[in-house]
């Protein structure tokens, strides 16, 4: 039956080719390193997964930000594991991304022809932290509260325009309402599309030019 | 034993990663369920009795309009909210307290004294003192609460 409605399927759409291509790919001798991409995609797919789950219930405004993460944790039934995979989640993707950039700087997988891959990568890697920076405002606790509050105020130390991206980045001169909405929307549209398309376009790029095997001594 | 059909390590491998990624899949589903249906799951309040007031104010055998504030929960947001109860007696004894929110499409009726029936303007609907409908479109008689009378205060229940 399965395969009946694979092969009427793949007749019509040719799924059968895409998914050789990506999980039938001849790939070298490597070792568990070289699954730390994989482990940054998983935590990704479990963020988005979680994320969007959380705004069912999530209010990003100054009244109701707290009590609605609250809520969430303590009154909605595993409210506490969605927002806890979210919460772990985040801080394990900053680690495994970081890891699988060792992982390419050390074995040299960055080199021709896998340049452009590295480039988006590193792009990947400040969306990554962009999106932990914007998501840590969220539950508008104490912590957060002023961890964003000097964490902006960075943005504001360069020469004369400081002051400029200092009331960009918080939408006036205090952390306000505006500056949650804006996270807000930052976080959940803005950072997730960036980082759907390079993500593809990262991958695109893995499989069509292959991983690279572990380099031997004296190449 | 030689009979035993043998399983390739390839076929091994694919129904363990098939098996652990189900298992993966239901682990985020099933959490996903629960939390996205739960609002529907929990009953609305706890209950509780909530005073309207004294009995003397109730006249005998006429609807008597009695406003109370109760809190209401909705998700993190607690909002007071007033409610209108009539109350009816007809002895003195016992006590009717019927909600004044239209059983058609939730406006809210008042007791017209000339006539001696509940109306509701939004589709002309009646009432008799005691709830019972007259005429309109109403499919059943005003909600009653649950009362009881401690030191001459009328209380009823609300959940």
């Amino acid at each position: 039956m399965t395969t009946r409605v694979g092969n009427w399927l793949d007749e019509r759409v040719g799924w059968r080719k895409v998914w050789d291509a990506i999980f039938l790919r001849k790939i070298p001798k490597v070792n568990w390193l070289f699954t730390l991409g994989s482990a940054s995609l998983f935590i990704a797919l479990n963020q988005i997964f979680t994320g969007i789950l959380l705004t069912i219930y999530y209010v990003p405004t100054p009244d109701h930000a707290y009590d609605s993460v609250q809520f969430i944790t303590t009154q909605v039934p595993a409210g506490w594991l969605i927002r806890g995979l979210h919460h772990y989640g985040a801080s394990a993707m900053v680690i495994l991304v970081v890891l699988h950039m060792l992982r390419v700087i050390f074995y040299g997988a960055y080199k021709y022809p896998r340049e452009v891959t590295w480039f988006s990568g590193v792009v990947l890697l400040l969306v990554t932290i962009g999106f932990g920076f914007t998501g840590y405002l969220l539950p508008w606790d104490q912590k957060a509260y002023w961890a964003t509050t000097v964490g902006t105020s960075i943005a504001g130390t360069p020469p004369l325009i400081g002051d400029f991206i200092l009331r960009i980045v918080r939408g006036g001169d205090e952390l306000s309402a505006v500056t949650l909405a804006r996270f807000f929307g930052v976080h959940v549209w803005v950072l997730p599309t960036i980082l759907l398309l390079l993500t593809a376009f990262h991958m695109y790029l893995v499989i069509r030019i292959g991983i690279s095997a572990i380099p031997k001594r004296g190449e | 034993m030689s009979e035993e059909k043998s399983v390739s390590r390839r076929d091994f491998m694919n129904t363990a990663i098939w098996a652990i990624g189900g298992f993966i899949s239901a682990a985020f589903a099933i959490p996903a369920i629960v939390y996205v249906i739960a609002p529907a799951l929990q009953k609305n309040q706890l209950e509780e009795w909530v005073r309207l007031g004294s009995t003397d104010k109730v006249e005998l055998g006429t609807p008597t309009l009695f406003k109370a504030n109760i809190e209401r929960q909705t998700g993190w947001i607690v909002n007071e909210e007033e409610i209108s109860v009539y109350v009816l007696t007809e002895n003195g004894r016992d006590y009717v307290a019927m909600s004044n929110i239209c059983t058609h499409l939730g406006c809210r009726v008042r007791w017209i004294s000339d006539q001696s029936q509940f109306f509701c303007p939004c589709h002309n609907a009646i009432f008799d003192e005691e709830g019972q409908v007259v005429s309109g479109p109403p499919p059943r008689p005003l909600d009653r609460y649950e009362t009881k009378v401690e030191n001459n205060q009328i209380f009823i229940k609300v959940g």
